[in-house]
């Protein structure tokens, strides 16, 4: 999409946004009926001139006055219709880009974690804000004017056809001419403006992370050095905008430098075959009024094809987010999940990210239904990949994981969600309240469901010294709770689920360990039979688990109880070793 | 209607005389251009007289006369043309600068105001207004020498029309006044309604920017559907809103674009019965019918004008917000001691709570000794990070007062707090930068000082396995990398900048014990010249301390040393010796 042209780009959007081409065909024909009819008007001044005020003897006043109540009526008619193309232009292409916007926007929801997490959020929320924007100016004003224009101008020189062929002639041969060289300029306008919309793109991703990174460049009194990063993006952006903003005052200018040339060649051929007897000072006169008229809808198109092009620009940034393939795709024939708690299995399981190499390595693996399993290993060794792997949230390069048996590319994303819950290393909470955010597990979980699941986790003196309880605010990425509370609201929040397969990535890594290990009692008696995998740097999990899984390096190198692996005197008893004189 | 135009103007004025060069040459170019279609419509008119009706009425023979009228046409033109140039490139220098300025001007001031006023505020909404309403109070400057060109061009029209005849000079007054008065009044009216409309692109912006912050969350528990209906219910919002502003927006200018039109038809109807009664020829109603006609684009401009200033002022209000917002950070004049000891940390009386809430911290006093290494201890929720936040100035204590060697916070002059203490937050964050980026946060370190921090920190063998080493860049938020790792660049980053006093707030909790070990004993057999607050729960990180500061509720309710306090106080045994009892 990244290179195509306006049109196609515009195509793609009338197919994924309707709306922007709902009734088009009568909103132009409209718009060309009021511009047809705003022609009557020179029409009619050419007639009074050259009937009723040029090389007459008397003046008929009645039949002056009698014809402009004429052209007065043909404005009022070419108002009216082109107040109703209007109209439905402010109704319809509002809607259209309310289609797009979503359908941008639920696309970047569709495609995985993976692919959210290593954009940056400024671009991001540009592809939803400013780059669709960026058609509104085009749709509501250029396209439908360049339109107008052309039908102006065609009939123009249509109407210029029928008083005079070869003074008409001449001027359609100018403007051949003239709209070659308009056609050849689109291409260096459109790299300009594909520039300029990147400068934007960097320029607010560099805004958004010197915002939300604030109290960070703040703590190390890095803000002159911060500060000048935005700045340095800013100067590109105005480099950039600037470059396509003088483009732009030449193209602009060139279409003055025509009309001036067209005005001359009319009058200097005009004259010479008046002279001649060929024309009218009438028809004349009125060339040069048609030829005005033609300035007017030139200049329009020339503005029009430079807000094209910056329409094109935003548009295919657009575009470029919605035809992106879906790299976690929902299952096409989704294959029910049996009843009751979950078995989990990797079958010669490889996963790799993008960039760098494979991280977890052909893994085999079965975790029985009801069992509690405990990972744990080495920052970095790969065990929230693994986690992610098994909630589905990246799919396996090579091999498969399925979970109670069915692979989980065939579970429909409903299904899996409501049955598997994974609670990420750093839960993240919405700017809403502490009740709202826990419903985001079960949008359908009544207030009655939210108390019991606090009850369940002994929450309740947490939730009662809270300032307005469970109303309370969470703020921004749930800044007005502290980093031990957001874990127990993200906690709540799976819990209010009721999964039968519950993952947890350090979510109480945290907590203090007094309430981590209230909390982890309150899990094991209501995790019974639920399979259930926690990862887990506190190792006290590991000691109560039925199961260790030890990773190293993307492998699992060793399996067993917490006694057998002590046992063993591997990694995980020198793991636990160090744990244990760090705790004891 | 008063306040607005008023308003309005007043945020023009203060943009133009922020540039006034680009504004007089951009107004000299646009003057250019209206003297342009000023001069043309008169030598239309004298060809129509001279050369025109002689020739093809008066079969007068055209040799000498056709060629200096058609190169005049042509010089016209190119005058024009330059003229236009001038005026856009010199309007769009100046749109586009303010506009950068406006942005610039934005996050500079954000970064003096203080902790409190950042507290409530979304990120999204701040980008909308960077992006969005940094553009929308400057768009005005575009067409504005424009307008100014034909302010000039309409007064000279106006007087030749005038002059040409008292009548048809009426019936131009009648027709321009009528535009501008239907274009400020439709203004005023819409206002309110786009102001509303620029605060839901804010709302737009700030669900997006919080859906997509929180993707990961969003996704683990299947929440997208939720998302995309609450994305669509302010995106619909939004559009409905844009379809009121424009359904009045377009019915105002319907009305005032016919107006000039009809003003034409008058002037020849008027015109007719002027020739009639021999006051004119019909040259000079030519004359006059080509200067409205050329004018009823361009007064088309002083409606969009006043258009764009009112929308201009909507955005600049929600713009003014910010950078008028007076809630600075206050610093003193004090330089920092340069020093390269541990430094003394005490604070009295202090108490504290964030806007709006309860006291979260009440009648904190503690002392601690240069080089002293001091554990927070405390149960989930009792105020440390919030502590600890102040000892590095994040937050100012509502009473009270936190020194450094007897040096109050407040005292110090910019940066100096910053550069005698950092602190590794809670919850690491990093910059899509490179991982030596993120460390030095462009600050000049060098290459050992580099490595050295990253070596402390236990960095170096897993960033040394990253595709480019120091110079892979991790992604904002460092989503490219496990969470200990991110942490452990995070402890780099503050290590580097040899503080006087470091604070680590829980900064290992996501780092296995084995390396939690080395790095605490690294941190320790390196004899920092630091004083050290670390925030923790681990007793292999606690007895690296001196001493031990028990929080419970927002108070101290103890210091002491771990067997101490061990030994007296069941809150810190009960977090101390949690795992050892199961
Ligand atoms: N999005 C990504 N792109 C590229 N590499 C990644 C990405 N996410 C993680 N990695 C790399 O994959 C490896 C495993 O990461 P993972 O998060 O699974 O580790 P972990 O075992 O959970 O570590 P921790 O205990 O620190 O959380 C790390 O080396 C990390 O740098
Ligand atoms: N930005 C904020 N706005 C309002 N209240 C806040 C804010 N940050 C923290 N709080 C509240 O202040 C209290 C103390 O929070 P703080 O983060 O200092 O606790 P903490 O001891 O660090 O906890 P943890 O062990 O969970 O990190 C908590 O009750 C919390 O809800
Ligand atoms: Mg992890
Ligand atoms: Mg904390």
């Amino acid at each position: 999409m990244s290179d195509s042209t306006v049109i196609q780009a515009l195509r793609r959007a009338f197919q994924v946004a309707p709306t922007l081409r709902k009734g088009l065909v009568v909103t132009l024909l409209l718009a060309g009926l009021g511009t047809a009819m705003s022609l009557v008007v020179p029409i009619t001044l050419q007639r009074i001139v050259d009937t009723q005020l040029v090389g007459v003897d008397r003046i008929d006043t009645g039949a002056v006055l009698r014809s402009g109540l004429v052209a007065v009526g043909a404005v009022i008619v070419a108002s009216i219709a082109r107040w109703t193309s209007l109209m439905r232009i402010a109704k319809f292409v509002p809607a259209g880009l309310a289609e797009l916007r979503n359908e941008a926007f639920s696309h970047l929801h569709r495609l995985s974690a993976l692919h959210t997490e290593t954009n940056r959020r400024g671009a991001m929320v540009a592809r939803v804000t400013s780059d669709v924007a960026a058609l509104e100016h085009f749709m509501e004003w250029a396209g439908i004017g360049m339109l107008i224009g052309i039908t102006q101008l065609v009939l123009a020189m249509t109407t210029m056809l029928f008083y005079n062929v070869r003074l008409a002639l001449i001027v359609i041969a100018g403007v051949a001419v003239y709209g070659t060289l308009l056609l050849w300029f689109q291409k260096l306008l459109k790299r300009a403006h594909g520039a300029h919309r990147n400068t934007i793109s960097d320029s607010m991703s560099a805004v958004s992370e010197s915002i939300t990174g604030l109290p960070i460049i703040r703590a190390h009194g890095a803000e002159a050095e911060t500060l000048s990063r935005v700045d340095q993006a800013l100067g590109r952006q105005f480099v950039a905008g600037f470059r396509t903003a003088r483009f732009g005052a030449v193209l602009f200018s060139s279409a003055e430098i025509f009309a001036g040339l067209i005005t001359a060649a009319v009058i200097g051929f005009g004259v010479i075959f008046g002279a001649r007897g060929q024309l009218t000072t009438g028809t004349l006169l009125a060339f040069l009024f048609l030829v005005n008229l033609l300035t007017e809808p030139v200049q329009m198109i020339v503005e029009a094809s430079d807000s094209a092009q910056a329409a094109g620009a935003g548009l295919r940034k657009v575009l470029t987010v919605i035809d992106e393939p879906v790299d976690l795709p929902d299952s096409t024939d989704p294959q029910p999940l049996p009843a009751g708690s979950l078995e989990v299995a990797a079958v010669d399981t490889t996963f790799q990210y993008p960039t760098g190499p494979p991280i977890i390595r052909n893994l085999h693996l079965r975790i029985a239904p009801g069992e509690r399993v405990a990972v744990v290993g080495q920052t970095g060794s790969g065990k929230t990949t693994f986690a992610k792997l098994v909630a589905r949230l990246i799919d396996p390069t090579a091999g498969a994981i399925r979970v109670g048996g069915v692979d989980v590319r065939d579970v429909s994303f409903s299904e899996l969600r409501s049955r598997v819950s994974y609670v990420p290393q750093q839960g993240f909470l919405f700017n809403t309240s502490i009740i709202e955010n826990i419903r985001y597990g079960r949008a359908a979980a009544t207030d009655q469901e939210v108390t019991d699941a606090i009850t369940d986790l002994k929450l309740v003196d947490w939730v009662e010294g809270l300032p307005d309880g469970l109303s309370t605010m969470a703020g921004v990425r749930g800044q007005n709770l502290s980093a031990g509370e957001r874990q127990l609201v993200a906690l709540t929040r799976a819990w209010v689920a009721n999964p039968d397969l519950l993952i947890l990535d350090e979510a109480t890594s945290a907590v203090d360990p007094a309430l981590e290990l209230r909390l982890r009692d309150a899990i094991e008696r209501l995790a019974q039979g639920r399979t259930s995998i926690t990862v887990a740097h506190r190792l006290s999990t590991a000691e109560a688990a039925d199961r260790v899984l030890v990773f190293e390096s993307g492998e699992i190198v060793e399996d067993g109880t917490h006694a057998e692996l002590i046992e063993l005197g591997g990694v995980y008893a020198s793991l636990h070793a160090d744990w244990a004189v760090a705790t004891r | 209607m008063g306040t607005v135009l008023r308003q309005g103007g007043a945020h023009v004025g203060r943009l133009i005389r922020a540039h006034p060069i680009a504004f007089t040459i951009a107004v000299f170019g646009s003057t250019m251009f209206v003297s342009a279609i000023a001069i043309a419509a008169v030598v239309i008119g004298n060809i129509t007289d001279d050369v025109i009706i002689p020739v093809l009425d008066g079969g007068e023979p055209y040799a000498d006369l056709l060629r200096p009228a058609v190169l005049l046409i042509a010089g016209i033109a190119l005058y024009k043309a330059v003229g236009i140039i001038i005026r856009r490139v010199g309007a769009s220098w100046l749109q586009i600068r303010s506009q950068m300025d406006f942005v610039s001007r934005l996050i500079h001031h954000q970064y003096k105001l203080s902790m409190p006023w950042h507290h409530g505020e979304d990120t999204g909404d701040l980008l909308a207004i960077t992006d969005n309403d940094a553009g929308q109070a400057t768009f005005v400057l575009g067409p504005l020498p424009y307008a100014t060109g034909v302010s000039l061009l309409l007064i000279g029209a106006l007087v030749l029309v005038t002059s040409i005849d008292v009548w048809l000079g009426l019936v131009a007054l009648i027709s321009f006044g009528l535009v501008v008065t239907t274009d400020v009044g439709s203004a005023w009216f819409i206002f309110g309604g786009f102001e509303k409309l620029q605060r839901m692109v804010g709302d737009v912006s700030a669900v997006a920017h919080e859906s997509f912050d929180g993707a990961l969350t969003v996704k683990a528990i299947g929440a997208e559907d939720l998302e995309v209906e609450r994305f669509s219910r302010v995106s619909n919002a939004l559009r409905d809103q844009r379809t009121w502003v424009s359904v009045r927006a377009e019915s105002f200018r319907t009305v005032s674009e016919i107006i000039p039109t009809l003003g034409l038809i008058a002037v020849i109807v008027v015109g007719g019965y002027r020739i009639e009664a021999g006051a004119i020829t019909p040259g000079e109603v030519v004359t006059a019918l080509y200067l409205m006609s050329l004018l009823s684009f361009p007064i088309r401009l002083i409606g969009f004008v006043t258009w764009e200033t009112t929308f201009a002022l909507a955005s600049w209000r929600r713009i003014a917000r910010i950078v008028e917002a007076d809630d600075l950070i206050h610093h003193g004049e004090m330089d920092p001691s340069g020093q390269a000891t541990g430094t003394e940390v005490s604070g009295e009386n202090v108490t504290f709570s964030y806007p709006g809430g309860v006291p979260v911290l009440s009648d904190l006093g503690f002392h601690i000794q240069p080089g002293e290494t001091v554990a927070v201890v405390g149960p989930t929720a009792s105020g440390k990070s919030t502590m600890v936040s102040l000892l590095a100035r994040l937050w100012d204590p509502d009473h009270g007062t936190i020194q450094l060697d007897g040096r109050d916070l407040r005292d110090f002059a910019e940066r100096g707090v910053s550069s005698e203490v950092t602190i590794v937050p809670q919850e690491s964050f990093l910059f899509n930068l490179s991982v030596r980026e993120n460390i030095t946060l462009g600050q000049h370190f060098s290459e050992e000082e580099v490595r050295a921090a990253a070596d402390l920190a236990q960095a170096t063998p897993f960033v040394l396995e990253l595709p480019q080493g120091f110079d892979t860049v991790v992604g904002e938020q460092g989503a490219t990398l496990s969470g200990g790792q991110a942490q452990r660049i995070a402890l780099a980053r503050s290590i580097v900048r040899k503080p006087r006093l470091l604070i680590l707030d829980d900064a290992t909790s996501a780092i296995d014990p084995s390396v939690e070990t080395a790095i605490l004993t690294g941190l320790r057999d390196a004899e920092l010249p630091s004083t050290v607050v670390l925030v923790a729960y681990r007793q292999a990180s606690i007895t690296l301390a001196d001493r031990v500061i028990l929080v419970d509720d927002g108070r101290i309710i103890a210091t002491g040393t771990h067997a101490h306090l061990l030994a007296t106080q069941p809150v810190y045994s009960d977090i101390l010796t949690a795992y050892a009892n199961v």
